[in-house]
C-alpha cells in the first residue's frame, strides 16, 4: 500500500472553542493510482491533504506513505519528506509572479536529487514555448500547466492536487485533467486529488467521500473514464 | 473617526519597523539642532570676544621702537597697542610664553579668577594651567621669578595657543601661554617688542589697510618684521574651522536622513495602501471621502515625524551646553551665555513633518485616486513585473542569482532606499576614518618623509656664512598670489644640495633641491604646473616677483615654494651669502636673543599625538552612528522583502526547502547592493573630502589630501557587513515565522 491512513484525527481551538476537522479518517490509495478526495467546504479534505503533503499534523493517528510514517518525523524530516517525494498543485497555481515560467520550474528543481529536464517538463505539459514569459501574461490553464511542471519536475511519488480546475473554465479543466492523467501515466506518478467536482471521481482509480471530518464513502471505481470524455 | 483605531494597531503590528524610521527622523533632528546649536553658539562666543575685546587685525615687531603711536593711529585709522613677550622654559620641555597686559588690543578676558593687580601675578590659559596641575593661588616658577597664579585667562589673539603660528595643533603639555603685568617685564632681558593693531575700517580689506599701514611704517624707517595677519594666524582662525565644519555637518546629515525616512515610509505607505485595496475600495464604496482617507493615511507618517521631532529636539536641547563646553575646551574663549534658538527647534521638528508629511500626502494622493471598482479588484501591482525585471536576461545565472537579482529588481524605491541608505551610512564611517588618515599623513608621514631636521631655528637678523655641522641654511618670505590675497604661503631658498629637505614627483623618485619646486597643495590652490611662470607679491615689500615653476613636489607638509637659496637671495635683492634660518639634526647653542623662534619636529609629532586621541573618538562614534543608521536601513528593507515574500517563503518551505536555503536566498538578495553601495561610497566620500578640505584650505590656510587607506576602507567595509550580519539576525525570526498555510491561503494568482 503506498499511501495508509489509520484513524487520523485532527483538531483546532480557537478560544474555547474545539472544531474536531478530522474524526478518525483512515484510507488508502496504491502506488500509480489515482485518488480523488470528494466533499463539502468545511469537511475537512485540505487538512487531510495538508496532514499527508507533510505540512500539517495530525492530533492522533497513522500516516505512512510508502512505508514512512510521517506522523513521527520531525520537522526536519518532514522537509526533506516533502523536498524529495511530494508535489503539490494548488488552486490558485501559487506561481512566484517575479520569476518567468522556466525560473518557477527551476524553483523546485533546484533542489531536487535527480529533477527531471525543464524543457522535457515544459513540453510534456504544453507550454515550452512559454518559458520566458512571466505568470501574469499566462491564462488560468498555462499558469496551472506551470504549476503541473513545478510539481512534477522533481519526479514525485506523490502528487497532491488542491482544487486544481477549482479556477478554470470547463474546457480549461478539461486539459488539465488531461494532463494530470498523462503524468500519471507516463512517470507512474501517484496522484491525490481534492475536489468539489464530483464528475471528476470518474477517472480516478480510488473515490473517497468526506463530510464533516469522516470519510462516508470510500470506493474503488471500475468505471475509469479517461479525463478527455468526463463531462459536466 | 473609528477607522482611525487601527493606527496604533498597525504601528503594533510592526513596530520594530516603525521604531528604525522614528530613530533615523530622532537622529536627523537631533544631528540638526545640536550641529546647528554649536556652530551659532560658537560663532557668537568667538564673535562677541573678539569683537569685545578687540582681536588684532595684524601683529609685527620692528627694528625700532615706535614713539610716534597716536599718530599713526591717526594715520592707519586704527588702534595700536605695544606689548612684550618672552618664552620662559619651566623644564626642558615646557615653555610658556609670558604676554604683557595690554589695554587696547587683544584684551584679556578673565576666565576664572581676577584680573592682575599687581606684581609678582600670573593669569594663565587654562588648558595649560589644566595640563601642567596649576590651580587658582599655586605658584608658577619660570627662570628667576616666581609668579603667582590669580586667575586664567582668554586672550583674543591666542585662542588656540599655538607656540608657532605655523603650527598645526596645540600642545597644553609644552605650551602655554600667560599674561603678567607690562611692569614685570622691566625685569625681563631679551623679552619681544610687540605691535598690534587693529583697523577701525572693518569693511575695507585687510590686505589693502595692511599694505598702506606698511608703507606708513617705511615712510617713517621703521623695518618691520614677523609680519602675521589675522587671516593667516592659525591661533585664531583654526576656531572658524569648527564652527565652519559644524555648520556644514548641521544641513547634509540631516537632509540625508529625512530623505532616507521620506523614502521608505512613501514604500511603507504605498504597499499599505496597495495590500488594503480592497479595504479601501470597500470604504470608498460606503460612501467615503478621498480626504478622509488620506487623512487616515497620512496620520502614521505625521505622528512619526512629530514624535521623532520632538524627541530628537528634547535629546538635543540638553547636549548644546555640554557638546559647546567641549568643543571650546579645545579653544580658549571665555563663555559667558550658551544660547538655545528656538527658531532651530522649530526647524528640527517642523522639517521632518514638511519632508514625510509632503511624500506621504503625494504617495497616499496618487494611490487613492483609483476608483472603487479597481480598488476593490485588489492588490495586482504584486503580480506586475517592471521593465527593468522584463529586460533583464538571467538564463546563464545560477537559480539562487536569478531569485536574489529579480528579488531587489522587483521594487525599485527599495532598491534606491537600500543603495542610497548604505552609500550614506558607509560615507559618514569612511569620512571619520579619511579624516584621521589624512591628518596622520600630513602629520607624520609627510612631513617626516619631507623634512629630515629635528629643529628648525629662526633669525631676527639676517646671518651670514655657512651653516654650523648637521645645520643647513634657509631664507623664506611670506608671499601671496596676485590673483587671490586669500592664499599666503612661504617661498623657501634652501641650499642646492640638501639633504634635509627631499621632496619627492607624484611617481616617487625625489626632485633636486636646485631648481624651483612647487608642493602640491598650494599648486592646486593657485593652479600653477610645471613649467609655469607666476608672478607673486611679497608681503614684505608689496612688490611681485617672478617665479619659474620647475616641478611640483609631492608633499603636503604645508604649502611651499622651495627654490635653491642663492637664487632667493638674487630675486630678493638679500645679500648673496645670506639665510634667515637653519635647520638641524641636533640641538644648537643659538644665544636666545639671536632668536625669533625654534620649532622641534618631535614636539610637533606629540602634539599630534595628543591631537589624534580625541580624532580617534570621534571617528569611533561616527563609525557607530552609521552602523546605526545602516542596520536600521538594512532592517527595514530586509523586513520589507520578507513580508513582501511571504507566500513565495511560504511556498519554498512547502516544496522542502530548508532555513538555511530560504534564508540564503531571501535575506542574502541584499548582499551585492549593499558592496555595491559601499564601492559607490567610495567615490561619493573622495568627492565629499575634496570639497571640505578644499573649503578648509579657504578657511584656515590647511590644505589636506584625501587619502584613502586600504585599510580603513577594509574596516568600514567589515562594519558594514557585520551591520548586514546583524539586520539577517534581527530577521532570521522573520522568516522563521512565515507559515506555509500562507501560501495555501492564497486566493490570487
Amino acid at each position: 500500500m503506498f499511501i495508509e491512513v489509520s484513524n487520523l484525527k485532527k483538531s483546532y481551538t480557537t478560544g474555547e472553542i474545539r472544531t474536531e476537522v478530522l474524526k478518525g479518517v483512515s484510507m488508502r490509495l496504491n502506488k500509480g493510482e489515482i485518488g480523488v478526495i470528494l466533499g463539502p467546504s468545511g469537511s475537512g479534505k485540505s487538512t487531510l491533504m495538508n496532514i499527508i503533503g507533510g505540512i500539517d499534523h495530525g492530533d492522533s493517528g497513522k500516516v505512512i506513505v510508502e512505508g514512512v510514517e510521517i506522523t513521527n518525523l520531525n520537522a526536519d524530516k518532514l522537509t526533506d519528506y516533502r523536498r524529495g517525494d511530494i508535489g503539490f498543485v494548488f488552486q490558485f497555481y501559487n506561481l512566484v509572479p517575479n520569476l518567468t515560467v522556466g525560473e518557477n520550474i527551476e524553483v523546485v528543481s533546484n533542489i531536487s536529487k535527480s529533477p527531471l529536464n525543464i524543457d522535457e517538463v515544459l513540453v510534456a505539459v504544453g507550454i515550452s514555448d512559454k518559458k520566458h514569459r512571466f505568470p501574469r501574461e499566462l491564462s488560468g490553464g498555462e499558469q496551472q500547466r506551470v504549476a503541473i511542471a513545478r510539481a512534477i519536475v522533481k519526479n514525485p511519488k506523490l502528487l497532491l492536487c488542491d482544487e486544481p480546475t477549482g479556477a478554470l473554465d470547463y474546457q480549461t479543466s478539461r486539459s488539465i485533467l488531461q494532463l494530470l492523467e498523462q503524468v500519471n501515466k507516463k512517470y507512474g506518478t501517484s496522484i491525490l486529488m481534492i475536489t468539489h467536482n464530483t464528475a471528476i471521481a470518474a477517472m480516478a482509480n480510488r473515490v473517497f467521500r468526506l463530510r464533516s471530518g469522516e470519510i462516508v464513502e470510500d470506493s474503488i471505481n471500475q468505471m475509469i473514464i479517461p479525463a478527455e470524455r468526463i463531462e459536466w | 473617526m473609528t477607522i482611525n483605531k487601527r493606527i496604533s494597531r498597525i504601528i503594533k503590528e510592526n513596530l520594530l519597523r516603525y521604531i528604525g524610521v522614528l530613530l533615523l527622523i530622532v537622529l536627523g533632528s537631533f544631528t540638526f539642532i545640536i550641529a546647528s546649536g554649536i556652530s551659532q553658539n560658537l560663532d557668537a562666543l568667538v564673535t562677541t570676544f573678539t569683537e569685545g575685546h578687540k582681536q588684532e587685525d595684524l601683529s609685527f615687531r620692528t627694528d625700532k621702537a615706535i614713539w610716534e603711536i597716536e599718530e599713526l593711529e591717526k594715520a592707519a585709522n586704527g588702534i595700536i597697542e605695544e606689548s612684550y613677550s618672552y618664552d620662559a622654559a619651566i623644564t626642558d620641555s615646557l615653555t610658556l610664553r609670558l604676554l604683557s597686559k595690554t589695554e587696547k588690543v587683544n584684551i584679556p578676558a578673565v576666565v576664572d579668577g581676577r584680573m592682575l593687580s599687581g606684581m609678582g601675578e600670573i593669569m594663565l590659559d587654562p588648558a595649560f594651567a589644566k595640563a601642567n596641575g596649576y590651580t587658582i593661588g599655586s605658584q608658577i616658577k619660570t627662570f628667576e621669578k616666581t609668579y603667582t597664579v590669580v586667575g586664567f585667562v582668554s586672550l583674543p589673539h591666542y585662542i588656540y595657543p599655538l607656540k608657532n603660528v605655523y603650527d598645526t595643533v596645540v600642545s597644553p603639555n609644552n605650551f602655554g601661554v600667560g599674561l603678567i603685568s607690562q611692569e614685570e617685564f622691566a625685569s625681563i632681558q631679551n623679552a619681544a617688542t610687540i605691535y598690534a593693531i587693529r583697523f577701525d575700517d572693518r569693511t575695507t580689506s585687510l590686505n589693502k589697510q595692511a599694505a598702506k599701514f606698511r608703507a606708513l611704517l617705511h615712510e617713517k624707517g621703521i623695518v618691520d618684521s614677523e609680519w602675521i595677519d589675522i587671516m593667516n594666524n592659525k591661533r585664531a582662525r583654526t576656531v572658524w574651522a569648527s564652527i565652519t565644519g559644524m555648520k556644514t555637518m548641521s544641513i547634509p546629515i540631516p537632509v540625508a536622513m529625512f530623505l532616507l525616512c521620506c523614502l521608505i515610509i512613501g514604500i511603507m505607505i504605498w504597499r499599505m495602501i496597495r495590500h488594503e485595496s480592497v479595504i479601501i475600495g470597500t470604504l470608498y464604496a460606503q460612501g467615503y471621502r478621498r480626504k478622509e482617507l488620506i487623512r487616515h493615511y497620512i496620520t502614521i507618517p505625521l505622528l512619526l515625524s512629530i514624535i521623532g521631532g520632538v524627541i530628537g529636539s528634547l535629546l538635543a536641547l540638553p547636549s548644546i551646553a555640554p557638546a559647546v563646553l567641549s568643543m571650546i575646551s579645545y579653544y580658549n574663549v571665555p563663555v559667558i551665555n550658551i544660547e538655545t534658538n528656538i527658531v532651530n527647534i522649530l526647524i528640527g521638528i517642523l522639517t521632518p513633518l514638511l519632508f514625510l508629511g509632503l511624500s506621504s500626502y503625494l504617495v497616499i494622493r496618487s494611490e487613492l485616486k483609483r476608483n472603487p471598482a479597481d480598488l476593490m479588484k485588489g492588490d495586482r501591482q504584486k503580480t506586475k513585473v517592471n521593465t527593468l525585471e522584463r529586460s533583464l536576461k538571467l538564463e546563464r545565472f545560477r537559480f539562487s542569482t536569478k531569485f536574489k537579482l529579480r528579488e531587489q529588481l522587483r521594487s525599485v524605491s527599495r532598491l534606491t532606499f537600500l543603495f542610497l541608505g548604505v552609500t550614506s551610512a558607509s560615507v559618514l564611517m569612511l569620512l571619520g576614518f579619511t579624516i584621521m588618515n589624512s591628518m596622520n599623513y600630513v602629520f607624520s608621514n609627510s612631513t617626516n618623509d619631507t623634512y629630515r631636521f629635528e629643529y628648525e631655528y629662526a633669525y631676527k637678523e639676517l646671518q651670514y656664512g655657512k651653516a654650523p655641522d648637521g645645520a643647513e641654511i634657509f631664507s623664506a618670505g611670506r608671499f601671496y598670489s596676485e590673483n587671490n590675497e586669500g592664499i599666503e604661503f612661504y617661498i623657501s631658498g634652501v641650499e642646492s644640495n640638501s639633504t634635509i629637505l627631499t621632496l619627492k614627483r607624484s611617481v616617487g623618485n625625489p626632485l633636486p633641491n636646485n631648481q624651483t619646486n612647487i608642493t602640491k597643495p598650494l599648486a592646486d590652490r593657485l593652479g600653477i604646473r610645471a613649467g609655469d611662470t607666476v608672478s607673486l607679491i611679497n608681503k614684505q615689500d608689496g612688490k611681485a616677483y617672478t617665479f619659474h615653476i620647475d616641478a611640483v613636489a609631492d608633499s603636503y607638509a604645508g604649502q611651499f615654494i622651495f627654490m635653491p637659496i642663492a637664487e632667493f637671495n638674487q630675486q630678493l635683492k638679500l645679500p648673496q651669502n645670506s639665510y634667515m634660518g637653519l635647520w638641524s639634526t641636533k640641538k644648537l647653542d643659538i644665544p636666545e636673543e639671536q632668536l625669533l623662534g625654534m620649532k622641534s619636529l618631535s614636539e610637533t609629532a606629540s602634539a599630534m599625538d595628543e591631537f589624534m586621541g580625541p580624532m580617534v573618538s570621534m571617528v569611533v562614534a561616527m563609525t557607530l552612528i552609521a552602523c546605526v543608521v545602516g542596520l536600521i536601513i538594512i532592517y527595514l528593507v530586509t523586513s520589507l522583502i520578507i513580508e513582501e515574500n511571504k507566500s513565495t517563503i511560504s511556498l519554498f518551505k512547502i516544496f522542502g526547502y530548508r532555513r538555511r536555503e530560504i534564508k540564503s536566498l531571501v535575506l542574502n538578495s541584499s548582499t551585492f547592493v549593499i558592496i555595491a553601495a559601499f564601492i559607490v561610497s567610495i567615490p561619493i566620500m573622495t568627492a565629499s573630502m575634496d570639497a571640505m578640505y578644499g573649503y578648509l584650505g579657504n578657511m584656515i590656510n590647511l590644505v589636506l589630501p584625501t587619502i584613502i587607506s586600504p585599510l580603513y576602507v577594509a574596516i568600514c567595509f567589515a562594519a558594514i557587513m557585520l551591520t548586514y550580519q546583524l539586520s539577517k539576525l534581527l530577521c532570521t525570526r522573520k522568516v522563521n515565522a512565515v507559515s506555509m498555510t500562507e501560501a495555501l491561503k492564497l486566493g490570487a494568482e
